[in-house]
């Protein structure tokens, strides 16, 4: 199998796998950063969102030979003491409830601020929309994105 | 403060079960723990399984209801701290071990958590604190009255000495356990009703939290299975040769199927180094599956079926008051509806997953189980194994809802796993988690009332018909299947003096489980909908007509059976209504097109709740969803930042309902397949919640179904006000749109 490098969290780290594996289980399963989450394999549900050069990536369906070379940013690189502002946004706010999806709404709002630091209404509306809560903590995540924006802007 | 037995010395016996034993039939009926034997060295203090309080000072409270984002590793803790007086923030909390308490104490479902154990834990904590004080007094030779808990220390009140628990800790675990403890008045709770953040939030947050799907045991594989299609088929024949060609694939085993209770599917396994390479290898596949003669039903033939024998006399008479058939009425004054339901997937956002490691004589598994015992005898039973021989390990679970409950994907991965040598990690994708859920049984209702001239309801007539969870559970032979009730039997909260529900149930060969919110969600969209029908009919106003039909109804006690009895209070669900109401400005005047609808229930596990939805109305089947609002009275409130989110976790999940969820099935099978198909709720369906809470001093009852049942009907009953009345979900499929 081939050898890939890639760049996580600043770190140099190399795989030894097939080049269609999704970024998702190279994460997961080949180098135990487990904050990545499985929920689709289809893109349908945000879980799975990382940074790649800063734009909010679905993992599941990039395969990690286009991963390969670029800088990649999971929940554990966001801050690994929980104080990004996005991070302290869903703290001061409590948002999680079983917490599984809240990788992906965070790294989906980073990547959104990576690209603008004041994004409107409706570009937080469209990049939010596609990550799913089972647990329905909708409201509470709307309430963090403006936290989180303030915090970022400070 | 009240005195309170605990009974023989030595054991601390924590008391009945106090839930309903009903829905699961698995509950215990009472319990009684052991207190741990004392170590020599004693390196701590463990008066009971739920506490630890060690030398140097660390106190451990032990959760034995499983966590799944509900909060119970929150709130239960929150619980033992309050009587054993000490700072919450002090405390580490730890999952406790299967097997460190009697079978049962780790079943986690129905909404009671919190009510089935809040006495029990509130004793766990009362013992400690007394065994602790009196290990000062005895050091102190004083009065142990004189001596008070505060903190994690007790104090003598004279001399102001003062010793930390973990300095009692030696001494205390030599005290005799006490035959009755003091617990403390309501008033005088500290932790119980303060705010307190989920234990493991700052872990989430970081990524650093483990869910059952992120365990990884030394040597593990992992594997994907091929799913006969159609429940009760089979393998006919399977070749694997290009499967086993892809690199990284390790071996493929086959296991037949089982029959009730969870009726796994008969499946090819593919055991891989990685998932990657087992999902490829799957999809190599080539298995002629025999589906067996029950392969051609459709969901949309069932709700024909439904509407046809909604006609006929119901199978089972479950709920009578007067004699509705003596209740005759003109046309005029007399209407009738049908309302209806799909079936509905759980859609946990961790796909469901298991780990096992297993042999023909022995296994030890990793997962999250909502129900561990039953799951552990049917594994059992269904694996030939010995139940001592299993070893459980509880984890963390990325949503339930009621999936967990069950527990096919358990005895599935023992199946895969006893043909391999190692322990395997079976994955499902979201596909496999959409196709062979255990299904929210699909639900129709035909409602009739009369009223006689001066518009006084004077007979309610509803026919339940679905597909009973118990015909998949306990099989056809089921003899109690009407476990669809709630709400429309003899819980029925609406004062009308002739009442008749009937119980049909169909057979469908489908898997049907436990959904949260379960039968209220089902029997409240009839009744709050058709009681507003009335409401308009009569050119009553909805909560007013409403309260006419609760107010000055003393509290009655709706005995089901010689196991369960429901208290009902109708006038706490006046409360409620009211207060939603209030909140809304129900009463106040409103922007041009902006209407409002409301519904209220009584949920199973002592507890009320209220919506109030406002809604603009922007065209033909068009709106936009203003605000919604929810009013709860749940009794005695643990956490009240845990309490809120449920219930805007609840609403959101009964938004979904109303709006976007359903599973159809064509040939017996599920026709969703992801997200695309089966459409959960999102950012942008989601409008401004307020949660407001009744004060009460009530036990506490639950929280986490409560806020679901009464959001589609409310949304609905603001739609009716607005001209259009939609009568069957979801609103999606019935070509409604919507914006927030």
């Amino acid at each position: 199998m081939p050898i890939f490098k890639l760049l996580i969290n600043g770190e140099s780290r190399t795989v030894d796998v097939e080049p269609d594996m999704p970024l998702l289980w190279v994460l997961r399963d080949e180098l135990q950063l487990t904050g990545t989450k499985f929920g689709c394999g289809v893109a349908s549900c945000g879980a799975c969102t990382v940074l790649l050069n800063d734009t909010a990536t679905r993992a599941c369906v990039t395969p990690v030979q286009i991963a390969a070379g670029q800088a990649i940013t999971t929940i554990e690189g966001l801050s690994a003491t929980g104080d990004h502002p996005i991070q302290q946004a869903w703290e001061e706010i409590n948002v999680p409830q079983c917490g599984y999806c809240q990788s992906g709404q965070m790294m989906t709002l980073a990547g959104l601020l990576k690209a603008n630091k004041k994004p409107s209404t409706a570009e937080i509306r469209l990049a939010m929309d596609g990550v799913l809560c089972r647990c329905g903590t909708y409201h509470r995540i709307q309430q963090a994105v403006q936290k989180a924006i303030e915090n970022y802007n400070k | 403060m009240k005195k309170v037995p605990i009974s023989r010395r030595r054991f601390i016996q924590l008391g009945a079960f106090t839930g309903s034993g009903f829905m699961l039939g698995v509950y215990p009926t009472d319990w009684v723990q052991a207190a741990q034997d004392l170590p020599e060295d004693c390196p701590y203090f463990q008066p009971n399984a739920y506490i630890r309080i060690e030398k140097n000072g660390s106190i451990i409270i032990f959760v034995a209801k499983q966590e799944s984002g509900q909060g119970v590793n929150t709130s239960l803790p929150m619980i033992v701290a309050e009587e054993m007086e000490v700072d919450f923030q002090q405390v580490h909390t730890e999952v406790a071990p299967f097997g460190s308490l009697p079978a049962g104490a780790h079943d986690t479902g129905g909404s009671q958590s919190v009510p089935g154990t809040y006495d029990d834990l509130r004793k766990a904590g009362a013992v400690a604190r007394t065994m602790l004080i009196n290990a000062a007094a005895q050091k102190w030779q004083v009065d142990p009255h004189l001596c008070k808990a505060e903190k994690g220390a007790v104090v003598h009140a004279l001399t102001g000495n003062r010793l930390t628990y973990g300095a009692l800790a030696c001494d205390a675990a030599l005290m005799p356990v006490p035959t009755e403890v003091t617990l403390k008045n309501v008033k005088d709770f500290t932790i119980i009703g303060k705010e307190q953040r989920k234990r493991n939030q700052k872990d989430i947050l970081t990524g650093k939290v483990k869910y059952g799907i992120d365990l990884q045991i030394p040597g593990m594989a992992y594997a994907v299975v091929a799913r006969c299609p159609v429940r009760g088929g089979s393998i006919s024949s399977v070749d694997d040769s290009e499967a086993k060609a892809v690199p990284g694939v390790l071996k493929i085993v086959q296991f037949e199927g089982t029959g009730k209770p969870m009726h796994v599917h008969a499946g090819v396994a593919v055991i891989a180094r990685n998932v990657w390479a087992a999902m490829k290898a799957r999809r190599m596949l080539k298995i002629v599956w025999n589906e067996g003669p029950n392969n051609h039903e459709s969901s949309k033939d069932l709700f024909q079926r439904f509407e046809q024998k909604s006609k006929e006399t119901p199978k089972q008479i479950v709920h009578t008051l007067g004699d509705v058939a003596q209740i005759k009425a003109p046309a005029k004054r007399s209407f009738s509806a049908q309302y209806a339901a799909p079936f509905l997937a759980h859609a946990t956002m961790e796909p469901v997953n298991f780990i096992a490691k297993a042999n023909a004589e022995q296994c030890e598994i990793w997962g999250g189980l909502q129900l561990p015992d039953w799951a552990v005898g049917e594994i059992a039973n269904s694996c030939k194994l010995k139940k001592e021989n299993i070893k459980v390990n509880l984890a963390l679970m990325g949503g339930a809802f009621g999936r967990r409950l069950q527990f096919d994907f358990a005895i599935e991965a023992v199946k895969i796993a006893q043909q391999f040598d190692q322990a395997v990690k079976v994955i499902w994708d979201r596909t496999d988690d959409l196709r062979f859920d255990n299904y929210r049984p699909a639900n129709f209702h035909r409602l009739q009332a009369n009223w006689d001239e001066k518009g006084q309801v004077q007979s309610w007539q509803h026919h339940v018909l679905t597909t009973p969870v118990a015909f998949s559970t306990d099989g056809p032979e089921a003899k109690e299947p009407a476990e669809m009730l709630g709400g429309a039997s003899k819980d029925f909260w609406y004062g009308i003096p002739n009442i008749q529900t009937g119980y049909t149930p169909i057979e469908f060969n489908l898997q049907c489980g436990w959904l949260r919110g379960v039968e209220p969600v089902v029997n409240v969209f009839p009744i709050e909908c058709f009681v507003d029908e009335l409401a308009q009919k009569l050119k009553k106003d909805p909560l007013q007509f409403r309260l006419s039909l609760l107010e000055g109804r003393p509290a009655f006690s709706a005995k089901f059976n010689d196991n369960w009895s429901q208290p009902v209070d109708p006038g706490r669900l006046a409360t409620v209504l009211k207060l939603a109401a209030e909140k809304i400005g129900w009463d106040a005047p409103r922007p041009k097109n902006h209407f409002m609808g409301i519904a209220g229930h009584l949920f199973f596990c002592n507890s009320y709740a209220a919506h109030a939805i406002e809604i603009e109305k922007l065209g033909k089947k068009h709106f936009r969803l203003v605000r919604i609002v929810v009013a709860i009275d749940c009794g005695v409130v643990i956490n009240p930042d845990g309490l809120r989110s449920q219930m805007e976790g609840g609403t959101v999940f009964g938004l979904g309902q109303a709006l976007r969820n359903e599973i159809t099935v064509e040939n017996s099978q599920v026709v969703e397949d992801s997200f695309y198909a089966y459409q959960l709720a999102r950012y942008n369906d989601v409008p401004p919640i307020e949660v407001y809470t009744v004060p009460s001093e009530a036990a506490p009852g639950g929280a986490g179904e409560v806020g679901v049942a009464t959001v589609a009907p409310a949304l609905c009953n603001a739609l009716a006000a607005a001209g259009m009345r939609p009568r069957r979900l979801p609103l999606q499929k019935a070509g409604y749109t919507w914006e927030t």
